[in-house]
C-alpha cells in the first residue's frame, strides 16, 4: 500500500524543518506532503527547501479544512494510507507504524493514536484532563466504541477513509467530530497506544475562547452527526 | 403572561430550534453559522418556559405586558443575527477576491510553463519562482 505522511501547519516555521528531518531520518522513504494554512510566517519560504511535497491554500481554512485538502489530494496521487504528523512536533516518527499496523492487517479503517492507553504516553494533566476524560466517556456512549483521546490528532487513515474524509472531513478542531463521523458511516476505528511531546516550538492556536467555541461545536455534533444520513461513499449494510 | 401565548411562545420556539438543527443534520447550514440562531432559540424557549424570569425582566424594565420581551429579545436577536452575517459577508468577499486573484496568477504561470523558451522575448524578466504545489 502507499503511504503518505501528511503535515498540516499553520505558523509552524519553527518547528516544520525538525519535523520533516525527523521523518526523513526515521522513515527515509516515506512521501510527505505539507499543507501550509495559509501561515503568515515564514513557513510558505520554507517549503521549497524541505524537498517535500506541499499545498498552499490561499486562504485559512483551519485544521479541518487544510487535512481535507491534502487528503483529497493525497487520493489524487493514488495514496492508500494516509499518517498525520503535526507540524508542531508534538507526534513521534517512531509511533508510526504501531499507527499503520491494524490497518495494514486488515482490521480497522482508520486508526486513533491514544495517550492514555498506557502509562507513558504523556498524559494532559488538570482541568484539561477532565474535560476530555468526560467528553471521551461521553462519546463512547454515543459511538459505542471506547474512546480514551477524543482530542488526539494522532491519526492513521486506510483508503475507506482517505476517500471519505476528501470531501467530508469535519472543519474546525475536528478529531472529537471525526470520531462521530467515521462511527456514524460504519469506518472501523481502532485506538492504539501511542506517546506524544509538548510542543517543539510556538504557541497553540487553541484559545480559551476557540475552546469554549470547539467544545460547543462539539456539543452540537453529539445531536447532529449521529442523525445524519450516510455520506456518499460510505459501505452500507 | 397568559397560558395561551405561553403555549405559542414554547411552540415557536422549540419549532425554530428543531428546523435551525435539522438543517444543520441535512449540511445545509453549517455549525458554525447555526450558533447564533440555536442560542436565540435557546433563550426564546427558556423565557417561554419559565414565566417567572420574564415577568422579573418586565418588572425590570418597566414593561407593563411581560410577552413584549419575547418579541423585544427576538428583535435584538435578529438585528445582531444580521450584523453577524453582514461581518461573515464581508469577510467571504475577501476570501474570494484572494482566490479569484490567486486564479489569475496560477493560469499565467501555467501560461509561462507551457510557453516553449524560444517563444518568450529576451526583455521578459524571469518568473519569480513558484510558490505552488510541487
Amino acid at each position: 500500500m502507499k503511504v503518505l505522511a501528511l503535515i498540516p501547519a499553520y505558523n509552524e516555521a519553527a518547528s516544520l524543518p525538525r519535523v520533516v528531518s525527523e521523518l526523513r531520518e526515521r522513515w527515509p522513504a516515506l512521501p510527505i506532503l505539507v499543507v501550509d494554512d495559509a501561515s503568515s510566517d515564514e513557513t510558505p519560504a520554507l517549503l521549497p527547501g524541505l524537498g517535500v511535497r506541499w499545498l498552499h491554500l490561499p486562504v485559512h481554512l483551519g485544521l479541518g479544512g487544510a487535512l481535507r485538502a491534502g487528503l483529497r489530494y493525497a487520493r489524487s496521487l493514488g495514496v492508500d494510507l494516509v499518517v498525520r504528523v503535526d507540524g508542531d512536533g508534538q507526534h513521534e516518527a517512531g509511533e508510526i507504524e504501531r499507527l499503520l499496523e491494524p490497518i495494514r492487517r486488515g482490521e480497522a479503517d482508520a486508526v486513533q493514536g491514544s495517550r492514555y492507553l498506557d502509562a507513558d504516553g504523556h498524559p494532559e494533566a488538570g482541568p484539561r484532563r477532565s474535560a476530555q476524560r468526560a467528553l471521551g466517556t461521553l462519546m463512547a456512549r454515543v459511538t459505542g466504541q471506547p474512546v480514551t483521546d477524543p482530542t488526539s490528532g494522532s491519526w492513521a487513515l486506510g483508503p475507506r477513509a482517505v476517500r471519505l474524509l476528501g470531501e467530508y472531513h469535519p472543519t474546525g478542531y475536528p478529531e472529537p467530530e471525526l470520531r462521530l463521523f467515521l462511527a456514524r458511516n460504519r469506518l472501523r476505528v481502532t485506538e492504539v497506544a501511542v506517546r506524544m511531546r509538548a510542543r517543539l516550538a510556538g504557541r497553540s492556536s487553541l484559545t480559551a475562547p476557540r475552546a469554549g467555541l470547539a467544545l460547543a461545536r462539539v456539543a452540537l455534533a453529539l445531536v447532529v452527526v449521529p442523525l445524519r444520513a450516510a455520506a456518499e461513499g460510505s459501505p452500507r449494510d | 403572561m397568559t397560558d395561551l401565548v405561553q403555549i405559542v411562545a414554547v411552540t415557536v420556539s422549540s419549532l425554530l430550534l428543531l428546523v435551525v438543527l435539522d438543517l444543520v443534520r441535512r449540511r445545509r447550514l453549517t455549525e458554525e453559522y447555526s450558533f447564533i440562531w440555536l442560542v436565540c432559540a435557546a433563550a426564546l424557549l427558556g423565557l417561554s418556559l419559565w414565566r417567572e424570569s420574564l415577568h422579573t425582566v418586565a418588572r425590570w424594565l418597566d414593561v407593563h405586558y411581560p410577552p413584549a420581551i419575547l418579541l423585544l429579545v427576538l428583535v435584538l436577536f435578529v438585528f445582531v443575527a444580521s450584523l453577524h452575517f453582514s461581518l461573515v459577508v464581508s469577510r467571504q468577499r475577501q476570501q474570494i477576491e484572494r482566490l479569484t486573484e490567486e486564479v489569475a496568477i496560477l493560469a499565467a504561470r501555467q501560461r509561462e510553463v507551457s510557453q516553449a523558451p524560444e517563444a518568450r522575448s529576451p526583455s521578459d524578466p524571469a518568473p519569480e519562482p513558484s510558490r505552488g504545489p510541487a
